[in-house]
């Protein structure tokens, strides 16, 4: 079981969020928007790198459009690696929420 | 779309450094966030984002991927081990460039650890752009320190007239005074300190009486001690790290000293801190601040800090407007001339200004030394590019071979760029050795304090790395482009060596002839500072200087004591009082013929004996007069004689009678105006002063006894000083038993006026000597190169009947024409040089065309020799061994 940094986490939930279109500069906008603050795409790019590296996402290139100068994207998928990862990291947390007697 | 593209440079940027696989995607995603960020944000902040973007990508992750350089990594192996290989192959060329960059490259670093030193000068003082001495204008002298109010009142209060008046300026921050007693408005001499009943000399104390101030505006470093209360009092003392270890020892800091009472000129004063030394390159040093009231002088060097965005010309007009606040009446005075002020950082480089407390630096010398560094430079260069296209020249088919096993051009030229740098960089250990063995050395000849931790400062390291790669590259460079250009057929063809367009005109014989050309005119140069020194060393100064003893003396009672004893010595000739010559320039006042209209303003009054001329033997036949009786006589010297003679349009004779007025605009009741002589006689210039200035105009009072005397001469014929001096010694203590006997040599002092200039001299005849055998050992390496390759030419030519002289002779006759016109270039701009370096002097030689002409006669002879020992070898081979080889 690889563990997981906060950043790989985050990024990890929003690819499988985005579902079939999750590329650097689309993840790095989605991450502005959900978390409310700015990363550089060239971050995003590490991170997804390293999930791959990890199997936790698989990429494969497609989708050119005019806006990017009529480059494809390379579009990241979460594995079912992946999923699980995600699940347990949920499942844990949870156990500990339920831990906490009160919580308003 | 509507925007621009996003900015080319950085996509190019991307492209090189990112890796191929990768590239499509960033590119991609990078310029789709540019154009959503120029709808966003704007275009402007949307190219910058795209910029930061670019950047942040320049990390391992985008870089190229190991494949490549795997690739690569054997081929770099490669080139080091070819490296290393020809390194070792050629270990004469190699011997002779690396010995040239050790010896080079570390006497350049010298020179510029010096020249760092020297203009850092009072740099480290805090907010030194922003602070200023005060300095005075009287008469036509500049006078570096600002006088008290009063002369004769210089107590406290007056002392303070003009800080006080300072501080009236919202533009100055703070402003202090002090005098140290080294200076020549502190009285120089000796004072004696007791400290636990032990006596002490002290040779410089700093007076000042507003310590905080000074503390402000020159941040000392307290070792020991509180800065506000040791400043904060009078009578307290201040000791400097080197005083404290002499006065109590290496383990001063354990001893309980504070607080300690020590007399000074028979004052109590309290020891409250220690400070660290000055440091060696500020314009003023002491042994221990003394805060007084009083400063025991008649002026003070005065400095103010202003505050920031203020400017110095706005305060000093605000100042000469209200100068009459302090100075009284300084405006109807017509002899001074104004204040003004000259910034820290100047201090060291401001020529002819009086009383300046340390020498100043020579800004001539100081660009000699940048020449001399960048000619050793150049010839480290040329001969290095020399010696790298001999070598190579070797390695045609080498480079061919690489170049069929499909090395690209730029491979090639890498390669011997790597080689040229690498041997550069080998010298690196050796260069930092020689300059940590030499540092010391250098800094008892030119009297510096550069600290040895400086040669292992990030600086000097990185500087001196960069200069060794660019030295590597820079010789290499011509070598390897023309490798690497060169068709691959080419280098294995029949032509030897690099063909060029002609064959006089080419690459070696201008680096050559360039090399001949510095060396000449560095040959030339050193000759002609080394005339120069000679010329006013051995120059008549108008009096005895030999054998001549001078040391102080307080007053005129012990004066006559100690004189009677001393001449009833067999083998004392003369005692004198006052008048030593080989001063430093002082105040100069003005005068003029009593009925003349004209007054100058160049006059040098002095006090002397009958037996002071006499011991110097100087021409004054007015003199007799006082031998036959009268008491005292006013002569004045040629050069003033000459001035006054001509503008009352007499004979200089003439004037002998007549009444010559010193200070005309002073008014006085005894007089009228001014101090009124009559000149008794005309006495012959002598120098009194350094050669360095013209002949002043002297004004010599002459006294039979003179009324006091602080200094006195004694001439011996004896040959043996050690017994004499004893004996001067022994008398000496006779008569005066508080102050202690301190003789010195007239010939010393005078050598002494010329001290920086034979530290100079010295030191480029030694860069200059460095020079010459760097540029010869280049020489003999290029020279030996091609006696080799010409093995075959030498071998035929023998064959056909040639002798070995008519061989070496038609080696020598290539080399002579390429010395001609470097001697016929060296000839003006080394008499240019030198005449601008000789205006220095009031008395100086004429540099003469012939010199040039026999340092290229000098160096003629040293590159027939060292043809000759290189060729003879060549040409003393039997033909038959040479011509075999193919």
């Amino acid at each position: 079981m690889h563990s997981l940094g906060n950043l790989e986490e985050t990024i990890l939930l929003l690819v499988l969020a985005m579902d079939e279109d999750a590329y650097g500069f689309s993840v790095s906008e989605a991450y502005r928007e959900h978390m409310g603050k700015t990363i550089s795409i060239s971050a995003v790019h590490t991170v997804l790198a390293r999930l791959e590296k990890k199997g936790l996402i698989r990429s494969e290139l497609g989708g050119a459009t005019s806006e990017r100068g009529g480059r494809r994207k390379r579009i990241f998928t979460v594995t079912g690696t992946g999923e699980t990862a995600l699940a347990e990291i949920k499942a844990s947390r949870q156990k500990l929420w339920s831990r906490i007697p009160r919580l308003s | 779309m509507s925007y621009p593209k996003p900015p080319t440079w950085a996509s190019r940027f991307l492209g090189w450094f990112c890796d191929e696989a990768l590239l499509e995607e960033i590119q991609g995603d990078l310029e789709e966030a540019y154009y959503h960020r120029c709808e966003r944000l704007g275009q402007q902040q949307a190219r910058r984002l795209y910029i930061a973007d670019v950047i942040s990508f320049f990390k391992p992750y985008a870089f190229e991927k190991y494949s490549r350089v795997k690739q690569f990594l054997p081929m770099f192996d490669n080139r080091f081990k070819i490296a290393l290989r020809n390194i070792l192959h050629h270990k004469r060329f190699t011997f002779i460039n690396a010995i040239g960059l050790i010896v080079g490259i570390s006497s350049i670093v010298l020179i510029s650890f010096f020249l760092n030193y020297e203009l850092s000068y009072d740099q480290s003082t805090p907010g030194y752009e922003r602070t200023y001495r005060l300095v005075n204008q009287y008469r036509d002298q500049v006078y570096t320190c600002m006088r008290f109010p009063s002369y004769y009142d210089s107590e406290g209060d007056n002392q303070m007239a003009v800080l006080e008046h300072l501080d009236n300026y919202p533009a100055v921050e703070k402003a202090c005074h002090f005098v140290p007693s080294r200076s020549a408005i502190g009285g120089g001499g000796k004072i004696f300190a007791y400290v636990d009943d032990q006596q002490h000399e002290l040779e410089n104390i700093l007076f000042t009486n507003t310590g905080p101030e000074f503390h402000e505006l020159f941040p000392q470093q307290f070792l020991l001690g509180d800065p506000s209360s040791a400043l904060g009092s009078f009578s307290n003392i201040i000791l400097s790290e080197s005083l404290a270890q002499r006065w109590f020892g290496p383990s001063w800091s354990k001893r309980r000293i504070l607080g300690k009472t020590v007399q000074i000129s028979e004052e109590p004063f309290t020891i409250q801190a220690v400070v660290a030394d000055a440091r060696p390159n500020t314009h003023f040093d002491f042994e221990l601040i003394l805060l007084q009231k009083d400063i025991p002088s008649w002026a003070a060097y005065t400095y103010l800090q202003l505050n920031e965005n203020n400017d110095i010309n706005g305060l000093l007009q605000q100042l000469n407007a209200d100068v009459d606040l302090f100075y009284p009446g300084y405006t109807e005075d017509v002899l001074s001339k104004g204040i003004d002020a000259v910034a820290l950082a100047d201090i060291h480089f401001t020529p002819d200004m009086l009383y300046e407390i340390k020498p100043i630096a020579n800004t001539g010398y100081l660009s000699t030394f940048g020449i001399v560094a960048i000619i050793i430079l150049l010839i480290i260069w040329t001969n290095y590019a020399n010696l790298s296209v001999a070598m190579y020249a070797d390695r045609q088919r080498e480079i061919g071979m690489r170049k069929v096993m499909g090395a690209r051009p730029q491979d090639v030229a890498g390669q011997l760029l790597l080689e040229a740098v690498g041997l550069a960089l080998l010298c690196f250990p050796f260069i930092l050795l020689i300059v940590s063995l030499s540092l010391p050395h250098f800094n008892e000849l030119m009297a510096s304090e550069i600290p040895q931790d400086l040669i292992f400062s990030l600086p000097t390291i990185g500087g001196l790395l960069l200069l060794l790669i660019v030295t590597g590259l820079i010789s290499g460079a011509y070598p390897a482009f023309v490798y690497s250009t060169r068709k691959t057929m080419h280098l294995f063809g029949q032509g030897l060596g690099i063909r060029f367009a002609s064959r006089y005109l080419n690459f070696r014989n201008s680096l050559i002839t360039l090399q001949f050309f510095l060396v000449v005119g560095l040959l030339s140069m050193t000759y002609f500072i080394y005339q120069q020194m000679n010329f006013i060393q051995q120059r008549d100064l108008g009096f005895t200087k030999e054998n001549m003893l001078y040391f102080e003396i307080d007053g005129a009672e012990k004066f006559r004591a100690l004189k009677a004893q001393l001449e009833a010595l067999p083998e004392i000739q003369a005692v004198g009082a006052g008048g030593v010559p080989g001063a430093d320039m002082y105040n100069q006042l003005t005068y003029k013929m009593k009925d003349t209209e004209v007054t100058l303003s160049d006059g040098t009054q002095q006090y002397i004996g009958l037996d002071a001329v006499q011991t110097l033997e100087l021409d004054c036949p007015a003199c007799d007069q006082l031998e036959a009786g009268k008491e005292q006589i006013f002569v004045i010297n040629e050069t003033a004689a000459n001035k006054l003679a001509k503008i009352k349009g007499v004979s200089p004779e003439e004037l002998v009678g007549e009444v010559l007025v010193t200070e005309p605009e002073w008014e006085n009741e005894e007089f009228g105006y001014g101090v009124h002589h009559t000149i008794d006689g005309i006495i012959k210039d002598y120098k009194y002063f350094s050669l360095k200035y013209p002949n002043q105009s002297l004004l010599i009072s002459v006294y039979r006894e003179p009324g006091w005397v602080y200094e006195m001469m004694v001439r011996s014929n004896t040959d043996d000083w050690q017994t004499t001096l004893e004996k001067v010694k022994t008398a000496y203590s006779q008569v005066e038993t508080e102050r202690p006997f301190t003789p010195n040599f007239l010939e010393d002092r005078l050598r002494q006026l010329y001290e920086s200039e034979a530290r100079s001299g010295k030191l480029v005849a030694i860069l200059g000597i460095v020079a010459i055998v760097l540029a010869l050992m280049g020489l003999a390496g290029v020279v030996a190169y091609l006696a080799y390759r010409r093995q075959k030419e030498i071998g035929i030519r023998k064959v056909l009947g040639a002798s070995v002289g008519s061989i070496l002779l038609r080696f020598q006759r290539e080399f002579g024409v390429l010395l001609l016109i470097a001697v016929v270039l060296a000839l003006p701009i080394s008499i240019f040089l030198a005449t601008r370096w000789l205006s220095d002097f009031a008395y100086h030689i004429q540099p003469q065309a012939w010199v040039v002409a026999g340092a290229g006669l000098v160096v003629l002879l040293l590159v027939v020799t060292v043809i000759g020992i290189q060729t003879r070898r060549a040409a003393n081979r039997p033909p038959m061994d040479v011509l075999r080889v193919n």
